[in-house]
């Protein structure tokens, strides 16, 4: 059976096909929440974003134009809620969320008997100093890079997504990759040993 | 030998470079080590970025998604998006329903009507002493066989002529249900005491 593209389905979803709605939230719903999860941290405020985005997508269904991809549309909504959820709540988010960075119940930390305590301490120190590296960033930075690099999200489309030209994201990404080498270099030289 | 620009080579690094620029730095990086250095630093930094994980949705947020949806259309449209399948099919049942309900009225009313105005047409013809050429044409149907006990078409024929009506009005209330019979076979329903017309 051959898959449905997002835009036959979200044509069928502007007739009132529910089904079609269905799929879609099937197929986005982990890369919604994800993106989320990295750029605002809590898990959550990335779920009520994530299905804010989805809301947005049903209420606006009826005026939805095929003329970008579906992906840059939803990219688009979810970025605007992220980086005006990161103005608005950014004390909030600072003093409520845990320095942790997994986030999840400290029981998981000791489910997976493979690797040792110390190891997923360690794993979980990495894992802070990336995900503060990248919150260091400014705003458009950072959106690019997760974009880029944990969405898989095409340099162009990007572009779409932040109403910015292509060479405009191309800096946007230069300067923050190299930013993310400068902060992030002791663990790149700990990775060489 | 003159090094590339950091901002090519980080381009290059992380697939931002089209063809032939990428060719272009592809072949300068086999012969200069320090830009070949950069390149390679960036290689491994996207592969330290690669180990911050992000977890996906908890159970139930399928759930809760639909949920606002049907709140948000309980709100402003009073009915369910989820449930528009279902009431699509319900709605095209109801609709056939009608349309039976419908054919049942018109053909009871039709029945009735066409029972009335033949009374009053009998009536006004005892009251003269004639038939219709109408009544006659529909009497003298070749295909037309009533009652078990008389004789088919040219009997009823003769009687009616006659202008006796006080034995034959059964005959002629038969015979007009007979049309009715032949339409709507299954919902015709014949006086008790009288015969089926049979075709």
């Amino acid at each position: 059976m051959a898959i449905e593209t997002d835009l036959d389905l979200m044509l069928r979803v502007r007739d009132g096909d529910a089904a079609s709605f269905e799929v879609l939230l099937r197929r986005y719903r982990l890369p919604m929440v994800s993106y989320f999860r990295r750029m605002v941290r809590d898990q959550g405020l990335a779920e009520d974003l994530a299905q804010e985005v989805f809301l947005r997508v049903y209420k606006s269904r009826e005026r939805y134009q095929p003329e970008a991809r579906f992906t840059t549309w939803l990219y688009r909504i979810a970025t605007n809620l992220a980086l005006n959820a990161i103005r608005d709540r950014k004390d909030e988010i600072s003093a409520t969320a845990r320095d942790d960075s997994d986030g999840g119940p400290i029981l998981e930390r000791f489910v997976d008997p493979r690797p040792t305590v110390e190891q997923r301490l360690m794993q979980g120190d990495r894992e802070r100093l990336i995900r503060q590296a990248i919150e260091g960033l400014p705003e458009n930075q950072r959106a690019a890079v997760i974009l880029h690099k944990y969405q898989e999200v095409d340099y162009r489309q990007i572009a779409g997504i932040l109403s910015v030209s292509e060479s405009a994201v191309k800096s946007l990404l230069f300067r923050a990759y190299e930013t993310l080498r400068a902060r992030l270099e002791p663990l790149l030289r700990e990775g060489q040993l | 030998m003159k090094c590339l620009e950091t901002e090519k080579l980080i381009s290059y690094a992380y697939h931002l470079t089209d063809e032939p620029e990428a060719s272009q730095v592809r072949a300068h990086l086999g012969i200069c080590p320090r830009c070949r250095g950069i390149v390679e630093q960036h290689g491994r930094l996207g592969a330290l970025l690669d180990e911050w994980k992000a977890p996906g949705p908890t159970p139930g947020f399928d759930a809760r998604v639909r949920q606002a949806v049907e709140a948000r259309q309980a709100r402003h449209e009073g009915r369910s998006f989820w449930a528009w399948d279902w009431a699509r099919g319900l709605a095209l049942a109801s609709l056939g329903v009608l349309i039976f309900a419908g054919v049942v009225w018109f053909s009871r009313s039709h029945s009735s009507v066409s029972n009335s105005s033949s009374l009053a047409t009998r009536k006004s013809s005892q009251a003269s002493g004639t038939q219709t050429p109408a009544q006659v044409a529909k009497l003298q149907s070749p295909t037309v066989t009533a009652r078990p006990s008389g004789k088919p078409g040219q009997a009823a024929l003769g009687t009616i002529t006659a202008g006796t009506f006080s034995n034959e009005d059964q005959d002629a209330q038969a015979l007009e249900d007979y049309d009715l019979a032949a339409n709507f076979d299954l919902l015709s329903e014949l006086p008790k005491g009288e015969s089926r017309v049979v075709n």
